[in-house]
């Protein structure tokens, strides 16, 4: 109890700290409402408004005050994806598809106000949800985190790159797992982080500091939406009327327990490394269909399939800062994109981390969240305006957005080349229905992975069994085995088998 | 013919593809010491600390995973119908339009954007993107898609080495002059075919406006770098930034 008080009185202080200083606002503000405006253009994604914030503010800027961009953009991306899926059936970002199965019933039926209003009452709860277990969980880790070394950094990276293909495919988990072997190949160009070595440089000197994350991120999350956005010329559906958006509060506290445990799930899936968001939704979604009183139905406007996507996915985001403070293993592809910012500004996450640093973005998160709600009460007719522009018009912007903001970065036309380049190769990529997350978490986490993996054996003596010997290791061995083999169609299929048998008997 | 089996004629390809790239860079990880380490007779590492130890397995489970796959897309028809259709899954239009899409980017990153005035490169892109594939309409698309080639063309052939991309050259006043004859003839021809739409009319306003906002607020509000400062456009916004707005609210002048 104790520890908690601690916490709680640490947060507060920064909190006021924030809430008192006016700069906060002229940060938070703006990136509430573009990272909201992100979210509800179908075509743009939360990794997208965090992305090219990060090639805004740079490392030009205190860390401080990004991060309250940053995560302010972030916030308000998850939740306004929920804006087309409610109101036109097209899921603003992925992380939001789960809310268009409910949403948009609702919306027919003549209650878009209302479920509008449920959304941001539901997303606000969740998001205040996910911080506060991440406020928690965060320091319980570190503690934990205090024993991780090399061997269990590498197996929890390859865990991360594993189960993101694994959760990510849509169509063959094959597909998913290549998908990050190409980033970890990614992750290899350059020098090498312990012996200097030289790979894949084919005598070009700029590939000797290897693939730079922000123009990667881009070229990954901008240059395909914006291709597959001018594929076909779409005219934007009619945007229905909705009635004035009020806070949903007695209907949520009515279904206060569906929220606290798609807030549960959210979490729990948003820290696991490398899945994010937009699987935490359908999780929670598939979990509120199977245990709600009123599942049949779901999928005809039910609130609480509503309130289960919702709350689950705004959830994820304090889930998916946690292994990413803790280990400096994103939970979310946007989580991925913040730390690409952490990073430029020199800041390392894990266990030397500032702890200062982590009651920071607690604080900032919770501020947002605030502001997300409040911007979702009395500006939604601004939001909902903003759905009638074509992809057209602002994908082109978001080109030239892209553009600079990568350059800036880095600062050089050669990031730019990698940008389209990586770009082209997503593009292809999403044709063939291979995950892109599993392959910007393979850039992420490929220079951790090489550098951990081979200090173990450095350690070790090239002895493989510091893989085992390890009870964290061995753990996290079994779970990567586990995780692999249950993917194989034999396995797969062993439980029903097993099942069957006994039945049989 | 159902999506599945488009997707597994296209993993047929796509595996033999991966097979060929893990082949290749397996090939290109055995010029990195591995077993034998020994340089000028000093050892510098042993396998297991060797740089090409972890490429050795990334490729090598690519390789895996790759005859995988190809297995998969054989038992699934795939390589029978490999050679009967394209298998890409597009229509004609639009792929068509995606490669115009392609062509575009391709000289907005490659051509003009290390050459030209960022500000006017941007313009130029906005308006080809928005007039040329706003509408279903191929004429406008392909004029687009040529006004953005015929600059970065010219862009690529006349300064092509790196010495000469931060220079103010020509190519500046080229690009300016192909985006206002792009814009004057989507005004003609939309006029002439009576779709003069609201979109058609703030083209123009999008297209100088946006860039030149988001150039403004990088360099002098967020204070980060940006393409070709000395780009016709942006040099003389630079030196009236700081010759002549700056000391007027320092007080200077």
């Amino acid at each position: 109890m104790e520890f908690i008080a601690t916490q709680l009185s640490g947060f507060g202080t920064s909190l006021i700290g924030l809430v008192v200083d006016p700069t906060t606002y002229a940060y938070l503000i703006p990136s509430v409402f573009l990272g909201i405006v992100f979210g509800a253009l179908p075509g743009l994604t939360a990794t997208l408004a965090v992305t090219i914030l990060t090639g805004f503010f740079g490392n030009k800027f205190p860390l401080d005050q990004a991060l309250i961009a940053l995560i302010g953009a972030y916030v308000g991306a998850i939740y306004g994806g929920s804006y087309p899926s409610i109101l036109l059936n097209i899921p603003g970002t992925a992380a939001s598809a789960a809310t268009a199965m409910d949403g948009h019933p609702l919306t027919k039926s003549g209650r878009g106000g209302e479920a509008l209003g449920i959304t941001t009452t539901a997303s606000f709860i969740g998001t205040l949800f996910g911080t506060f277990c991440l406020l928690i969980f965060v320091w319980v880790l570190l503690l934990v985190s205090q024993n991780i070394a090399s061997p269990e950094k590498a197996l929890l990276a390859l865990f991360g790159i594993l189960l993101s293909g694994t959760l990510m495919s849509q169509d063959l988990v094959i597909k998913g797992w290549i998908s990050g072997l190409i980033g970890l190949a990614m992750a290899m160009v350059g020098l090498d982080p312990i012996l200097s070595e030289e790979r894949y440089i084919f005598d070009w000197s700029y590939l000797l500091s290897g693939f730079q994350v922000v123009p990667v991120l881009m070229g990954a999350f901008a240059i395909p939406q914006i291709m597959d956005g001018m594929r076909a010329a779409m005219a934007i559906g009619e945007v229905p009327k909705t009635l004035r958006i009020r806070p949903q509060l007695s209907e949520v506290r009515k279904r206060l327990p569906t929220i606290l445990r798609s807030g549960g799930i959210g979490t729990g899936i948003g820290a696991l490394p490398g899945v994010g968001e937009d699987v935490a939704g359908w999780v929670s979604y598939g979990v509120g269909k199977t245990t709600s009183k009123e599942s049949s139905q779901f999928g005809k406007g039910s609130v609480d399939g509503l309130i289960s996507a919702e709350a689950a996915n705004n959830a994820a985001i304090g889930g998916a800062l946690i292994p990413l403070l803790v280990l400096g293993i994103p939970g979310s592809p946007p989580a991925a994109a913040l730390l690409g910012a952490l990073k430029i500004n020199n800041v390392i996450p894990g266990p030397t981390i500032d702890p200062a640093l982590i009651i920071h973005i607690v604080a900032v998160l919770v501020l947002a969240s605030v502001t997300m709600f409040l911007m979702g009460l009395f500006t939604a007719r601004i939001f909902i305006a903003i759905l009638r522009i074509p992809k057209t018009i602002f994908l082109p912007i978001v080109m030239v957005l892209t553009t600079i903001g990568s350059f800036s970065v880095g600062g050089g036309i050669n990031d730019l080349f990698l940008m389209f380049g990586v770009g082209l190769l997503a593009y292809a990529m999403n044709v063939m229905h291979y995950p892109i997350a599993p392959l910007v978490i393979g850039v992420i986490l490929g220079g951790l992975f090489d550098e951990t993996f081979r200090r173990s054996l450095l350690i070790s003596d090239g002895d493989l069994s510091i893989f085992v010997t390890r009870p964290g290791a061995a753990i996290l061995l079994g779970l990567n085995i586990l995780l692999v083999i249950s993917q194989i169609p034999y396995f797969k299929s062993m439980p029903r088998r097993i099942f069957k048998r006994i039945a049989a008997r | 013919m159902n999506e599945k089996t488009i997707l597994r004629v296209r993993d047929f390809w796509t595996s033999i593809f991966l097979i060929f790239l893990s082949v290749f860079f397996l090939f290109q990880t055995s010029y990195i010491p591995f077993l034998d380490t020994q340089v000028a007779g000093v050892d510098s590492a042993d396998w297991y600390n060797s740089a090409a130890l972890v490429p050795y397995g990334i490729f090598g489970a690519m390789l895996v995973l790759a005859l995988g796959l190809l297995g998969i897309a054989i038992k699934d028809g795939g390589a029978r119908l490999a050679l009967q259709i394209a298998g890409i899954g597009f229509s004609k239009p639009e792929l068509l339009r995606i490669t115009c899409v392609c062509l575009i980017l391709f000289f907005y990153i490659f051509g003009l954007v290390p050459r030209v005035d960022f500000i006017l490169a941007s313009s130029l892109l906005i308006t080809c993107l928005i007039w040329g594939f706003h509408s279903e309409n191929r004429l406008s698309m392909l004029i687009s898609t040529a006004s953005m080639a015929t600059s970065g063309l010219y862009a690529l052939a006349a300064h092509f080495p790196r010495s000469e991309w931060t220079k103010p050259h020509d190519d500046d006043w080229i690009t300016l002059a192909i985006f206002i004859a792009l814009t004057f003839m989507m005004f003609v021809l939309e006029k002439r075919n009576n779709s003069l739409t609201r979109v058609v009319k703030l083209t123009p306003l999008i297209a100088i406006t946006a860039p030149l906002i988001l150039v403004m607020s990088m360099a002098f509000g967020f204070r980060q770098n940006v393409p070709n400062r000395t780009g016709l456009l942006f040099s003389q916004i630079e030196y009236h930034y700081y010759v002549t707005l700056r000391p007027l609210w320092q007080g200077k002048k």
